[in-house]
């Protein structure tokens, strides 16, 4: 018995290459020990892998323990293949062909061949292998995915975004995708709009309109006449007259409300109007506009003009008659009241011995002070216009009469009511001395009991005309206070003339008395001095300018126009101020606030 | 990469200046002019209330920024076709690495320095990032083809990968005799393959998990328990290894060095495109919603 092997090998042109050799005996050794029968070169296989034993009409096959071989496909570590049909039988990477063989024969053909392994690898690619190419996705394929992307992320996604917020109006509430064209956060007044991109960008490709803005801001005035806004513009210079020749290329209309409230410029307040935007215009405003009522304004410090306050220059009958006058004229105002701040504020005058007698009830001090008869409004920006019930009577009281523990008093402000009273209080009893005329009742401080008066009463007997009279007169309870238009002969139809005080002065400027808090009120209003009710104690300019100066000023308060005055309102605070939150803070911070 | 086209070497050798310092850094200084116009501009220019892309200067310094973006993309075409003279491809290149940089100021200064989670800003980093491996490629081309060389001590490529294809079959050779454990661990050694690695591999020249290496030692322990007749072909096998770990040592050096010397243009290429993507988004949406 005996096995004819035929080694198959093939050459480097891939011609085959048969060796064949005849191993006697029923036993073939597989392995690559050079002494098996069949030596495998293999590192696969061990030096003694498998032995295959003819037993009659099939091969046992025997692998060494541990190992396995791949018997017609299968792995196995010990099988049998039947002679009739012959088998496979792999063992690393060659694999011995068991012909079939005819039962009985004596010789079994075995071809061995060494299935071709991928050794050359190496050689394929050459010079490439040594590149990246190998490694990462070309260069050309990444920058379209890279472009694609970022075109399908930056671009197409957030117009979709737009078009889909045109027809639906919840798309605000989640995440749009055209809020990454945003190119900062919105100023904290708008940040309410912040998910809704058209409330300002209406239409694709068209600069943001002032329509827009009025949609909500409906009640901001102009500022001015648009065509005298226009005139009273500086010169353009070339860079200017160049961004206008794009803007007007490009469709963007000049002035429009965004050149100033800039926006996306993050979550800030909007930046205060800067000084050269109103001076620009109004530091030589009368070249441009002769016509203009307006003096030319520039740095506070330096070039504004001095206020002018509106105030009551007149009457005409009953009604005040206001006039805006500024206060180099040094213009008195007629306010119908007689009224000597000098003597109320003295220290060593009765008024001030009254105070103190008083003392207690009313809060008063060694002297009157400003406070004791002037009340601040509630914003505390201004004050209440004086009341003579709340702010004089306490001194000031018109009582004449006690009835059953009641005290009766003259009726302020209706003169014909005080005739009526006086009148029916003589009428109805004997005359006693009308208490408005007891030295002791009339509790005016500073005055002497009136001499003049007590002798005419007591000359007399207490007819009612006479008190009526003596009320109205100099001396008397009205007069002393009040201008009175006195009576046609022979009637008693005293009228006193009416009284008005304006509540604001400067209506084209802003002064809040509570951001000033820290200032006593005679550092700016000079009343200790004032000796009639005429006198005008709005400070002035030079006033103002002890602690105020302009914007880059290095006084204690560097102030820009838009301190005090607001580009599209003249009522209310100027919205830097309100935007500052300086209404009622205290001065430093004021101005600590205004340095920065 | 360059040098692998046909050039005609005979008179570019003679007088070698590199596009750094062409023409005696005509273009370096060009580019230094135009940041300082730019900064000298960003610093004089009042615009209220901060600096930022739509005011007039914004929208200048944008359009100079978008123009220079788009003329140095075209070095890729230009670079196509070598010529010299006035508008050589070095002159080119030297104007693209010293414009690309201004562009940083310029691009920087059009931003206003107000950065966010937006488009506007993602172009922006975009083109940081082409600067960057620009940077880095002009880096690695002035430090590294020396190195390149050094690395294959005298052979070719292709003698590296013959050097090592040779050792593989004078170890399937000497292993012959091994046991089947032994020849296990040859057999790792045998598998390796230099080019295997990731990017990773490639950058870094580590390969923690070397089969070659790994066989080295196991083979050099088992030396010590060998039999006589054993020790003799472990020895043969073990000196092998050791002249395949310096092959493939040598090898991945060279691919280190090759790596870093392409790796920029992996970034630099596609990401330009990816930045002329964004930059088209980010004017578009600029006037989209104006």
């Amino acid at each position: 018995m005996s096995f004819l092997l035929r080694t198959v090998s093939h050459s480097a042109e891939g011609r085959e290459i048969v060796r064949t050799r005849r191993v006697e005996g029923d036993r073939l050794a597989i392995g690559r020990d050079p002494a098996c029968d069949v030596h495998l070169t293999d590192l696969a296989v061990a030096l003694r892998h498998a032995a295959i034993e003819r037993l009659g009409d099939r091969l046992d096959v025997a692998v060494e323990p541990g190992l396995t071989v791949e018997l017609n496909g299968r792995k196995a570590s010990r099988g049998e293949i039947d002679l009739g049909t012959g088998g496979d039988l792999l063992i690393a990477s060659h694999v011995l062909r068991f012909m079939p063989t005819p039962a009985g024969s004596d010789e079994i053909a075995v071809s061995v061949e060494r299935i071709a392994e991928g050794e050359a690898k190496l050689d394929k690619g050459g010079e490439r292998l040594f590149t990246l190419a190998p490694v990462l996705p070309g260069k050309r394929l990444m920058a379209w995915l890279l472009a694609l992307l970022v075109l399908a992320v930056g671009l197409a996604w957030p117009i979709k975004a737009y078009y889909e917020r045109r027809e639906r109006a919840d798309t605000f509430a989640r995440f749009h995708a055209d809020q990454i064209w945003s190119s900062g956060s919105l100023s904290a007044a708008h940040s309410g709009l912040k998910d809704n991109c058209t409330a300002c960008h209406v239409k694709p490709f068209e600069a943001v309109r002032d329509t827009a803005c009025r949609t909500c801001h409906t009640s901001v005035h102009d500022h001015a006449d648009p065509f005298r806004l226009a005139r009273a513009r500086p010169d353009l210079g070339r860079w200017r007259r160049i961004e206008l020749a794009f803007k007007e290329k490009f469709g963007i209309p000049p002035g429009r409300c965004v050149e100033c409230h800039t926006e996306h410029e993050g979550k800030q307040a909007m930046p205060v109007t800067a000084q050269r935007f109103c001076a620009d215009c109004h530091g030589d405003l009368r070249k441009k506009l002769p016509d203009t009522p307006l003096p030319d304004a520039g740095d506070f410090g330096r070039s504004h003009p001095e206020f002018s306050p509106v105030l009551i220059a007149g009457w005409n009958a009953e009604r005040p008659r206001l006039r805006r006058l500024s206060l180099a004229r040094r213009p008195s105002e007629d306010s119908g009241l007689k009224f000597p701040h000098a003597l109320h504020l003295s220290s060593t005058s009765g008024v001030a011995q009254m105070a103190r007698r008083l003392g207690a009830p009313y809060g008063f001090g060694q002297a009157l002070e400003c406070k004791d008869c002037h009340d601040p409004a509630p914003d505390g920006a201004r004050f209440q216009p004086v009341d003579m019930e709340q702010d004089c009577a306490m001194c000031h009281d018109l009582a004449f009469d006690r009835s059953g523990g009641v005290t009766r008093t003259l009726r302020h402000g209706e003169p014909a009511q005080v005739v009526a009273e006086l009148r029916d209080f003589y009428r109805g009893r004997a005359a006693p001395r009308p208490s408005v005329l007891a030295p002791a009742a009339r509790r005016r401080p500073g005055d002497a009991p009136d001499l003049r008066n007590r002798i005419r009463f007591a000359r007399g007997p207490g007819s009612a005309e006479r008190a009526i009279r003596s009320v109205f007169s100099p001396g008397g309870a009205c007069f002393d206070c009040h201008q009175v238009e006195s009576a046609p002969a022979g009637s008693l139809a005293f009228r006193i003339r009416p009284v008005a005080f304006p509540v604001r002065y400067l209506h084209k400027g802003w002064f809040d008395h509570r951001a000033h808090s820290t200032q006593t009120c005679s550092s700016c209003h000079l009343a200790e001095r004032s000796k009639a009710a005429s006198d005008l104690l709005i400070p002035d300019l030079a006033s103002c300018r002890t602690c105020h100066g302009g914007e880059g000023s290095s006084k204690a308060v560097p102030s820009s126009c838009a301190m005090c005055h607001d580009y599209h309102m003249d009522a209310g605070a100027p919205s830097m101020l309100i935007r500052r939150k300086v209404r009622g803070k205290k001065r430093e911070e004021a101005v600590a606030e205004a340095r920065r | 990469m360059m040098a692998s086209r046909s050039i005609p070497r005979t008179d570019l050798g003679a007088s070698h200046e590199g596009f750094l310092r062409h023409r005696d850094f005509l273009w370096l200084k060009i580019a230094l002019a135009l940041s300082l116009l730019a900064l000298a501009g960003y610093a004089l220019i009042d615009v209220q209330p901060r600096h930022n892309g739509g005011s007039a200067y914004g929208y200048a310094l944008g359009t100079i920024g978008t123009f220079l973006i788009l003329w140095l993309t075209l070095l890729g075409l230009r670079k196509r076709a070598m010529t010299r003279g006035r508008w050589s491809l070095k002159a080119w290149t030297s104007a693209h690495v010293y414009l690309g940089l201004s562009l940083v100021v310029i691009a920087t200064l059009h931003t206003g320095f107000q950065f966010g989670w937006n488009v506007h800003s993602l172009a922006y980093a975009l083109m940081i990032l082409v600067v960057l491996s620009g940077l880095f490629g002009i880096v690695a081309y002035a430090r590294l083809p020396r190195q390149l060389g050094a690395s294959r001590s005298e052979m070719t490529r292709s003698q590296m990968i013959d050097a090592l294809f040779k050792l593989d079959r004078q170890l399937h050779a000497a292993a012959q005799p091994l046991g089947h454990d032994d020849t296990r661990i040859v057999r790792g050694a045998l598998d390796d393959d230099p080019f295997a690695g990731g990017l990773y591999r490639r950058l870094s020249g580590r390969y923690p998990a070397c089969r070659t290496a790994r066989a080295l030692a196991g083979l050099r322990s088992r030396l010590a328990s060998a039999t006589a007749d054993q020790a003799a072909a472990l020895e043969s096998v073990v000196g092998l290894l050791e002249r395949k770990a310096s092959a493939l040592a040598r090898i991945r050096e060279h691919l280190r060095i090759k790596a870093l010397l392409e790796i920029w243009l992996y970034v630099h290429v596609p990401v330009t495109f990816a930045l002329l993507a964004a930059l088209a988004a980010h004017i578009v949406s600029v006037f989209f919603y104006w």
